[in-house]
């Protein structure tokens, strides 16, 4: 696509200190129980009390997340509203399920229902906003942040001035569970921090919401630039050693240009070949492993955007949560994200520094 | 009925989460919706649920729904108007 | 210059017909699909009229070519009926020939088959058969099956956004063609029936306890539907090239949101209205182009007020002839934006309008009444199909005859 691509703005709840304050001073979170949850802010804050009292987590998480986006943005009310999420409101959907069962079918509050939707989200953000233009959810697992953004991209190419993109998961000890009868996360605890250190069936457990502002004009705010994004849906195994080289030859470059790479790299043995692959055609480049800090969870490479997108416009990682990783580059003109979700949805992305590629 | 109106209240902001409000700051003839307690449609609902579940009240159709729940004073008496003398 | 985007092929599954011709042909019979339940398990089962399709789960997996796999939900056996159809009527044999993408909807997934196993998928001491489904919850679970069974190689993905989902999907298929990132998309939603949205809009008073009356005075709500279908858009080039059989012209679309209300549409329509508004504009059509409104006509008492009152003011004194298809299929949902899609076509290739059962009086706010009558031999060249779902998320499709 020929679009420019500029994350404006940016925000994000997580396992991490990633909502407020400089990132690049906050500790390592880590835990042991192979969930990281998020830290979830004050919401009174970004959300009116007469509001609150209804929403649920994930509807309190991903709004907040938006307002506090578009705040950093210092754009007005945005042209779009378009996000991705696995699973939308869990809480709400397990909650729904257990009153029917409980009331028996009588007497059911609608609330959970209403929230349970995927889109619920998006309309609150709607209305708060005052944004009456086009809105859009994808649930479609690896894929719902990624053609969020696609969708996004094509938006900003069809004239629309700047979107609102974001992502949004969370994971309750009840879904843990009945992913983990399918032998999704590990069976024995590992310390999150210590991750990459034990590769065997199964990763831990995850969360987040991260919302974007772009839009297709850089200024001296913008955070960087989605220069490419390829999608792959159940490739055959050995696919990157063909498929990194071409998406790379798309966008006019060669190996050498790839500063850092973010992997999904999750200890996971059932998929760690995919990851394996990332070596041979970028021998040497620093790889930022990624999960130990978020987890795995749908909308994970949502988290992998917001960090490439800081350490673009900072020239800097935030040190601390890599202690596996010996030594960072001096500059990051450009940074490749490779994940995937329990090998099905694979996606490539790459991000530039923003204006120093003529844009 | 005061016993009654005073139940309701605690019903009603358990019900909705209420937040920062005592059932005595619930006047018994003050509008639940709109100016009053700033309450909406889903709020609505959600007060016919607490009929339902506390008083076994069902009430079908919204529009009625409406006509009950303009206040704790209006509830109270629909209430009782249900209950067997 | 953006490719212009045809429908090239479709298939549908609803509770009036297992293809498009015998949806058609109930149409024509004005043979409503409304009932109770056979089966769903609810308490509702001769108190809530559903328009369910008439197969259990093990004959729909014989219709699907997947017999005795019970890992195929309700949801992904509907979406594969009506997908085989769509791709049969578009001539698409080799999938690998032109990579298709596939654009798919769904409110709550799985959940149809979910539902009855939820509780033992959370109890550490149960365990059977039932496993199969964990993984079938999620809306992204009918997609990929349905695109594995048929061998897709584009773009997958899955839009969720109530019950405007399916329209969405068609339009997000229709500009990926127009900006050049694939030439062939398939587009739709699919829906089964759960006590889960069964219970939902129950518990938002929503449903009426009689067969919909949309647009009518004493309407009382919607009923539930169920079904899949399924779109094929080719770019014009691709359809040139391929010689494919051009069956109408997806020719404007507008998705807009109402800012107002998690559920419920604002008063006048501003959203409704924006929708249809913008995707007449972008069509290129005026209003005096518009032969047929297929509308979204829930029969709730909101919907109905302000999609009229939004008709109103696009059209004027001059609206033209409309009805909700609603009393025929009920209100599938994530299915439901692609299942009148197909109707609007439908419209457009046999001449017809379709009628609005149910109806008798007219609503006080409103100076409008739908059409009641099967109006055949119509010259219907634009139709606008309405799509409006919760989180105020309003979408509106303009199909248009092909004439070269």
């Amino acid at each position: 696509m020929k679009v420019k691509c500029y994350i404006q703005g940016i925000a994000a709840i997580t396992p991490q200190h990633t909502f407020e304050g400089d990132i690049f001073a906050q500790p390592l979170e880590s835990c042991s129980s192979n969930l990281l949850s998020v830290r979830e802010p004050d919401y009174k804050a970004y959300i009116p009390a007469n509001s609150l009292r209804r929403m649920s987590r994930m509807l309190k998480m991903g709004l907040t997340t938006a307002i506090k986006c578009l705040q950093d943005s210092g754009l007005g009310a945005p042209g779009a509203i378009v996000t991705g999420t696995g699973k939308g409101s869990l809480q709400d959907t397990e909650r729904f399920l257990k009153d029917i069962r409980q009331y028996n079918e009588r007497a059911l509050n609608p609330t959970p229902f209403i929230q349970s939707t995927y889109n619920a989200v998006n309309g609150m953000i709607a209305v708060q906003q005052q944004c009456t233009t086009y809105n859009n959810t994808f649930v479609h697992r690896g894929f719902s942040f990624e053609h969020a953004l696609l969708d996004s991209m094509l938006l900003l190419q069809e004239g629309t001035p700047h979107t609102l993109t974001g992502a949004f998961d969370e994971m309750t000890e009840e879904h843990c569970y009945i992913k983990s009868r399918i032998g999704m996360w590990k069976t024995e605890k590992v310390n999150s921090a210590q991750l990459y250190e034990h590769p065997s069936p199964g990763t831990i457990a995850g969360e987040g919401a991260v919302f974007f502002a772009l839009s297709a004009r850089a200024t001296a705010q913008s955070y960087a630039r989605i220069a490419g994004l390829q999608l792959f849906y159940k490739p055959q195994p050995g696919f990157l050693a063909a498929a990194l080289p071409a998406f790379l030859q798309q966008q006019g470059l060669s190996p050498r240009d790839i500063d850092l790479v973010l992997t999904g790299r999750n200890a996971d043995s059932n998929y760690a070949h995919f990851y394996q692959q990332l070596e041979a055609p970028l021998p040497g480049a620093c790889q930022l492993p990624f999960k130990h800090l978020c987890g795995e969870y749908e909308t994970a490479g949502a988290f992998a955007t917001w960090l490439a997108a800081h350490i673009l416009k900072a020239q800097q990682a935030p040190r601390q949560w890599f202690p596996m990783v010996p030594a960072f580059p001096e500059r990051v003109e450009r940074i490749l994200l490779y994940n995937h979700f329990f090998g099905e949805q694979h996606v490539l992305m790459l991000l530039e520094r923003a204006g120093a590629h003529g844009g | 009925m005061e016993e009654l109106k005073k139940q309701l209240k605690a019903q009603i902001i358990e019900a909705l989460n209420l937040q920062d409000i005592k059932p005595e700051d619930i006047e018994d003839n003050a509008p639940l919706f709109g100016e009053g307690l700033g309450l909406d449609s889903i709020d609505s609902l959600e007060l016919m649920v607490l009929l339902e579940r506390h008083y076994q009240i069902r009430v079908e159709d919204p529009r009625e729904g409406r006509k009950i729940l303009q206040s704790v004073q209006s509830m109270a008496e629909f209430i009782q108007s249900k209950q067997p003398a | 210059m953006a490719e212009r985007v045809f429908i090239t092929g479709m298939g549908m599954i609803t509770a009036i017909g297992d293809t498009v011709a015998a949806n058609l042909h109930s149409l024509r019979q004005q043979q409503s699909g409304l009932g109770y339940t056979r089966y769903l398990d609810t308490i509702y089962r001769e108190v809530l009229p559903v328009a369910e399709v008439k197969h259990d789960d093990e004959a729909l997996r014989e219709m699907a070519g997947v017999p005795g796999q019970p890992q195929y939900t309700r949801t992904t056996l509907l979406g594969l009926i009506a997908m085989q159809e769509a791709w049969q009527q578009a001539g698409i044999n080799d999938p690998l020939r032109e990579p298709a993408g596939f654009i798919n909807a769904s409110t709550v997934g799985g959940m149809c088959d979910t539902e009855r196993v939820y509780f033992d998928l959370i109890d550490p001491s149960k365990d059977g058969p039932f496993l199969q489904y964990i993984d079938t919850l999620d809306c992204a679970d009918s997609t990929q099956r349905i695109a594995d069974r048929m061998g897709f190689t584009g773009y997958i993905t899955t839009i969720s956004t109530a019950c405007s989902s399916s329209a969405n999907a068609i339009m997000y298929g229709a500009r990926l063609i127009k900006q050049g990132l694939q030439r062939r998309v398939v587009c739709g939603g699919t829906e089964a029936l759960t006590a889960f949205t069964l219970n939902g809009f129950n518990s938002l008073k929503n449903i009426d306890k009689q067969p919909c009356r949309p647009f009518d005075q004493q309407r009382n709500g919607l009923n539930l539907g169920e079904g899949a279908a399924y779109l094929v858009l080719e770019s014009e080039t691709l359809a040139r090239e391929n010689g494919s059989t051009i069956l109408a012209e997806l020719s404007g679309y507008c998705n807009s949101n109402e800012a107002f209300h998690p559920t419920a549409p604002s008063p006048e329509g501003d959203g409704a209205f924006a929708a249809m508004q913008q995707a007449l504009a972008m069509s290129g059509r005026s209003i005096a182009d518009v032969q047929y409104v297929n509308v979204h006509g829930t029969a709730t008492l909101n919907n109905d007020v302000s999609e009229g009152k939004a008709l109103q003011r696009l059209f004027g004194r001059e609206v033209p002839p409309f009805s909700s298809t609603k009393p025929f299929t009920g209100h599938a949902l994530a299915a439901a934006g692609a299942i009148e899609a197909i109707y609007s076509v439908l419209a457009i290739r046999q001449g017809i309008i379709f009628p609005n059962l149910h109806f008798s009086e007219q609503m006080e706010e409103l100076q409008i009444v739908p059409e009641t009558r099967l109006l055949e031999q119509q010259p219907v060249r634009t139709v606008i199909s309405n799509s409006f779902g919760f989180g105020g998320n309003n979408a509106s499709l303009v199909i248009s005859k092909y004439e070269g």
